[in-house]
């Protein structure tokens, strides 16, 4: 008999906790701990299995259980975080009003930080982050900081806090610590240390076993090592578990890599199709993805613009404003994309794919030499930026 | 799908582990009344029965730790200054984190729950051996002491009214469904009491809902202001006052998780005819995610050759490869005194609380003070004859310790002479020297109940109450003592309802006679 990976086991322990209160959790009157806590369950276990329509199922129940208990601080935690998961900052902010008791707890304060990330406010977000980590050093703070250091450029602080975020974890949290030394190995992938990444990544796996996120992490640095046979297989395997648009496209962008272009574009047709059936049910998440298929992909730079407009509208960072700047670049808009990628680089981020996009917009809208500068900028964080990645 | 920062803390809001096996109960410790083969101390630790009784959870290691020393001298008698007891903690601190060296005895079990027992920096005498778990075994030492331990499943030998101290503290969470994120809605602003406040709706014993706070019973948490402001205690309509308190025992029916051991002093200390104050406690640990990973797969060689580790492993390397979660001495140096903040869980170093000691035992005093007067006891506390509890806090130490100093530097009476069979001179003990640091110092000399150790059979959670009695007054012709609120007839003739000692005389579960003395587990 196989033994059962500790994914297996945990969705097992997920789905009996669930049987187990759903009976309770139903009869009246609501017990409002028991409802709680089964949605927070059922919200574990899309969000474990990566499943977004179970997660829309999970937000029916939500609210749902809102509507009979009213505005509790730990359902309205768990809207906010729904909400941030997918794209609707708005609503995160009217969460963390509505919520009782939310907005000034340590939770709620970790999301306003978030929010601050996310609307390019690094230095109230840093703060945000180190005030809480000095009440309490939790794990999930110090990965906060530890990605903001990131983006940054600060690859050695990040570490230092993605260490520390994992000395506070304990055998009884391995999943989460999985997700760490996943992060752990993203920075030695930016930095085209592909090897340490990889170690990172088997450590995850051992950590964590049978988990699709470690594989799908996997896949995509097999990509950048040019495996792109072993990339294409993992590939293939998660999308069978979890079928969502982003992993098809990685599979057609690998596929395109290794010369087999009918196949790249049937993947590529199933990704298109569910990113714009998501728009038109009136989702934001996959605005950004939209943005990043019809550049990369289709190189259609009016499309590119329009979904990149979209997504500015809801949140205005280095993140969104590179991606308009690419699209405008490709829609031969150069002064705009110039004017756009300027407002991303001042923001301070420091990130490989964002200095090649400004190289070749520069050299494209402006002689001054500045382009070439950045492309050296980009080589210098990460001497493979051109190597396959994923649309994270 | 995110293209953002996504540590999936939210998963962690319900913890992935309801009940943690890091989770310590109890520390108790005593003299072994059989001398036969020189001076024995027995030592228990009990923590949550995690995963199942007598089944311990692979991942935690717990360490008892001890050191035998001479009785300490306490302040001067007449110098009751704030000055004097900090300069008095201040000697302990330097004795408890200078070269003062512990023994310790560390627990852990592999995935076949076989106990791992290694005895570390005793006299002459660090090794490890390997039993089973849920038997009592004679463990055989290098120096030809014979230690009896146990380890493994047992009946929760703690009997108290756990729900009427919570709702003496006004402890929202075992009333009330309290969201993970309202933090502050733990102890509510309300003041601690043992005697009902009138109006006190959010905690007062509700008649038509007797199972409230019981058994995970509770209610919503209501909307409205989680405050109190009447003015009175309250009383029915024959003039009683309604007790917080039941005597229900809360832990009737509970199992635990065990290390017992009954060792011989000799093997503790060199000099067993000084050392007569054998001072212990206990921590729990849980592995580290990190060297969680190390031991994937299993890796058998150090079980199956313990010796080989305590030569291969250096033991504080071992320590740096788990996290340490909660630490047991002194019942109610945690919860009641240390606000059950797991930041305070500091075990024996917890001299640096000492400042915070004095202001929560004057934040408790406001409280429980002005109910003792109004059952027409003398208090210990100074509350200028309040006629209500009141909630007040200290931000200075300055300010709280004229209140407590009698409760502070008061000698605890004991109910009679047993717990002194030699009838030696032993000075009663104060709560000074009690809860700072952390630690149960069992007298050798004594019968070793509370607080000259703690016994199985000792209601403590009373006997903490006792504190605020006034040791100077008399009942019945007689000085107040650490029992006197465990007399039923003192309660037979207070205007209080109901009439009984406010948790429980004895276990649900007889004790044993000889070891393990724990009585067998619930068989479920």
């Amino acid at each position: 008999m196989t033994k059962r990976t500790d994914y297996e086991i945990e969705l097992d322990r997920i789905d009996r906790a669930i049987s187990e209160l759903e009976q309770d959790a139903s009869t009246l009157p609501i017990d409002a701990e028991k409802a709680t806590k089964l949605v927070y369950l059922h919200y574990q276990h899309a969000s474990l299995r990566g499943d977004l329509a179970e997660l829309a199922r999970v937000e029916t129940a939500l609210n749902a259980a809102i509507r009979e208990i009213g505005p509790a601080g730990d359902l309205y935690f768990l809207k906010a975080n729904l909400d941030f998961k997918l794209h609707r900052l708005t609503a995160v902010r009217q969460d963390l009003e509505t919520g009782r008791d939310l907005k000034n707890s340590a939770q709620g304060r970790s999301l306003q930080a978030d929010l601050d990330f996310q609307d390019g406010k690094f230095q109230e977000a840093r703060s945000g982050y180190e005030t809480l980590i000095a009440e309490e050093p939790t794990w999930d703070n110090l990965a906060r900081l530890a990605y903001l250091k990131f983006k940054l450029g600060d690859f050695a602080g990040a570490e230092r806090c993605y260490i520390e975020a994992e000395n506070e974890l304990t055998a009884k949290q391995m999943r989460h610590y999985a997700w760490v030394e996943l992060q752990r190995g993203v920075l030695h992938l930016r930095s085209g240390a592909y090897e340490k990444a990889w170690n990172r990544y088997r450590i995850a796996d051992l950590a964590y076993s049978g988990y699709w996120v470690v594989s799908e992490y996997t896949a995509e640095l097999l990509g950048a090592m040019g495996k792109f046979d072993q990339a294409i297989e993992l590939y293939r395997k998660i999308i069978v578990h979890v079928g969502r648009p982003e992993f098809q496209q990685a599979l057609g962008e690998l596929y395109h890599c290794l010369g087999q272009p009918e196949q790249a574009e049937a993947w590529y047709e199933k990704a298109l199709s569910a990113y714009l059936e998501s728009a038109q049910r009136g989702e934001v998440h996959y605005y950004h993805h939209l943005a990043d298929f019809y550049s990369d992909v289709r190189q259609d730079g009016v499309q590119a613009v329009k979904w990149a407009r979209s997504d500015i509208a809801l949140r205005r960072n280095f993140s969104t404003l590179a991606a308009l700047a690419w699209a405008l670049y490709l829609a031969g808009e150069f002064s705009e994309a110039l004017n756009t990628i300027d407002e991303a680089l001042s923001s301070g981020v420091a990130d490989a794919q964002l200095f090649f996009q400004a190289g070749t917009i520069y050299q494209a809208a402006n002689g001054n030499g500045k382009g070439s500068e950045y492309l050296r900028m980009a080589a210098e964080i990460n001497p493979h930026y051109h190597d396959f990645h994923t649309h994270r | 799908m995110a293209d953002h920062n996504d540590p999936n803390a939210v998963n962690s809001i319900f913890s992935d582990i309801d009940v943690s096996a890091a989770d310590l109960y109890d520390l108790f410790g005593f003299p072994s009344r059989d001398t036969e083969k020189g001076e024995h101390v027995v030592i228990a630790l009990t923590f949550a029965s995690v995963p199942s009784a007598g089944v311990l959870d692979p991942d935690m290691l717990y360490r008892i730790r001890m050191v035998a020393e001479p009785r300490v001298v306490p302040p001067a008698a007449g110098d009751h200054s704030l000055q004097a007891l900090l300069r008095y903690f201040e000697a302990l601190k330097d004795k408890y984190l200078g070269p003062l060296k512990t023994s310790e005895i560390r627990v852990n079990v592999d995935s076949s729950n076989n106990a791992t027992i290694r005895f570390i920096n005793f006299p002459g005498s660090t090794f490890v051996k390997t039993l089973k778990t849920n038997e009592e075994v004679v463990i055989d030492a290098p120096n030809g002491s014979a230690i009896k331990a146990y380890i493994g499943g047992r009946d929760d030998a703690f009997f108290n009214d756990l729900t009427g101290f919570f709702r003496s503290i006004n402890y929202a969470p075992q009333f009330y469904h309290v969201p993970h994120t309202m933090t502050e809605a733990r102890e509510l602003k309300i003041p601690k009491t043992l005697l009902e406040l009138e109006g006190n709706d959010l905690f007062n014993y509700d008649p038509k809902f007797p199972e409230w706070g019981y058994h995970g019973v509770k209610k919503d948490l209501p909307s409205g202001p989680l405050t109190w402001t009447g003015n009175a205690f309250r009383k029915d309509a024959n003039g009683n006052y309604r007790f917080v308190y039941s005597g229900i025992d809360c832990q009737a029916g509970k199992n635990v998780n065990a290390i017992i051991l009954e060792i011989p002093l000799k093997f503790i200390t060199t000099a067993p005819n000084e050392n007569r104050i054998v001072n212990t406690w206990g921590e729990s640990w849980v592995l580290k995610a990190a060297n969680k990973v190390e031991t994937i797969p299993d890796h058998p060689f150090w079980l199956e050759h313990p010796l080989a580790l305590t030569d291969a492993f250096r033991l504080d390397d071992e320590l740096k490869r788990y996290k340490l979660v909660d630490t047991d001495g002194q019942p109610f140096a945690d919860a009641a005194l240390s606000e059950r903040e797991d930041s305070r869980q500091m075990g024996a170093n917890n001299f640096w609380l000492a400042p915070h000691f004095i202001k929560r035992l004057a934040h408790l005093g406001w409280g429980f003070g002005p109910s003792i007067s109004a059952l027409g006891l003398e208090t210990s506390f100074d509350h200028d004859n309040s006629p209500v509890s009141v909630h007040k806090t200290y931000a200075l130490v300055t300010e709280a310790f004229p209140r407590v100093r009698k409760t502070l530097f008061q000698k605890l009476n004991m109910a009679d002479s047993t717990w002194n069979p030699k009838g030696i001179d032993i000075p009663l003990r104060r709560p000074l020297e009690i809860f700072v640091p952390n630690v149960c110092a069992i007298d050798m000399d004594t019968t070793g109940t509370w607080p000259f150790g703690r016994r199985l059979e000792d209601q403590v959670a009373t006997r903490f109450l006792s504190m605020f009695l006034d040791m100077e007054a008399e009942f019945k012709g007689k000085k107040y003592h650490i029992e006197l609120l465990n007399d039923q007839s003192l309660w037979d003739h207070a205007p209080i309802e109901p009439k009984t000692p406010p948790n429980p005389l004895k276990n649900d579960k007889d004790f044993l006679q000889d070891f393990p003395y724990l009585a067998e587990p619930w068989q479920r």
